[in-house]
């Protein structure tokens, strides 16, 4: 498969690469804690899961705000 | 106000050590690119629909990321804070980590002071930071003059994140569950967009500062023109500060 990254981004990566970074970050911080734990506040590991990984920013940010349990 | 400063401290390691000041200002911190970038791809993306839809694309302008920066945030930006901050006084009641404070002599306004300070540093300094993130951003890739007022779009907006600061206060003074709170803040606003049709009350309705930000860019509009709607909003904000006080006071531990 002959995948050609579109010229605008290229011509924008000063702008690209930054966002790309932090988005995969918080998502990849949030779906480490959620797979590392059992217990959350309220869902469980598949709502989470998809939440983190199909809805960007909002999700990991949900899940640290409502999932996350407080005491460890 | 020893008491403020004391649990302010408190406030500010709490956020340090649960981690959510990092969380808040990297949501921010992408927020703040984002305007910019999507200004920049709309045109991209609508030509890349083909050219059956021969519609003749302006160029995106500062105008444009500007009113992508807005859009961003008074359609999401606010109600991250509000999630973030929904629990702040009753998530401390549930937990029951005030009682030992208050039998020892700890002001109950001054834990609704601190809350209420702690909530606007991070809500302001979240959204300052976005702002020149994206006025750097929008700088460099638009350089031209159509947006020439970019301070005097923001203050109506800082405004108004001191009014929802003092609401999501309230509401999470008011009721025991974080969800309540949230829902409690975000039925605020729906009531404040609906005020907003009785056209009597528009010059006074909290809502209007986050209505006019592209105008007051542009130079359209002047920041006098939001006089009552800041005088209102701030008034507001002090009401609802002063009854979350009154509350806390009776409040069962």
């Amino acid at each position: 498969m002959n995948t050609e990254i579109p010229p605008f981004i290229l011509d924008n990566w000063l702008l690209f690469l930054p966002i790309l970074l932090i988005q995969l970050t918080l998502m990849a911080t949030a779906l480490v804690h959620v797979i590392r734990h059992d217990h959350y506040r309220i869902g469980n590991r598949a709502i989470w899961i998809a939440l983190i990984v199909f809805v960007q920013i909002v999700g990991p940010v949900l899940y640290f705000v409502f999932g996350k349990e407080e005491d460890e | 106000m020893k008491d403020v400063t004391i649990f302010l401290k408190k406030e500010g390691l709490e956020v340090w050590r649960t981690k959510r000041l990092i969380l808040i200002l990297t949501v921010f911190v992408l927020f703040g690119l984002i305007s910019p970038l999507i200004a920049i791809l709309t045109p991209e993306i609508l030509s890349s629909f083909g050219s059956e839809l021969n519609i003749t694309l302006p160029e995106p302008t500062s105008l444009d990321s500007w009113m992508q920066f807005y859009k961003n945030l008074t359609q999401i930006g606010i109600y991250i804070l509000a999630v973030f901050f929904c629990g702040s006084v009753n998530g401390e009641i549930r937990k029951g980590s005030l009682v030992n404070l208050v039998t020892k002599g700890l002001n109950r306004s001054a834990i609704i002071s601190s809350k209420f300070i702690m909530m606007m540093i991070l809500s302001l300094s979240a959204i300052l930071l976005s702002f020149f993130i994206t006025a750097i951003y929008t700088a460099v890739y638009f350089p031209d003059n159509d947006s020439p007022h970019i301070v005097a779009g923001l203050i109506p907006f800082l405004v108004f994140v001191v009014f929802f600061s003092a609401i999501i206060l309230l509401g999470s003074t008011l009721f025991d569950g974080s969800m309540a709170s949230l829902l409690f803040t975000i039925g605020v606003i729906i009531v404040l967009y609906l005020v907003n049709i009785v056209e009597p009350l528009q010059a006074y309705n909290p809502i209007q500062l986050i209505g006019e930000n592209l105008s007051l860019v542009e130079g359209t509009m002047e920041l006098k023109a939001l006089g009552l709607a800041i005088a209102s909003s701030l008034l507001l904000a002090v009401t609802a500060y002063l009854f979350s006080m009154k509350l806390m006071n009776k409040k069962k531990l």
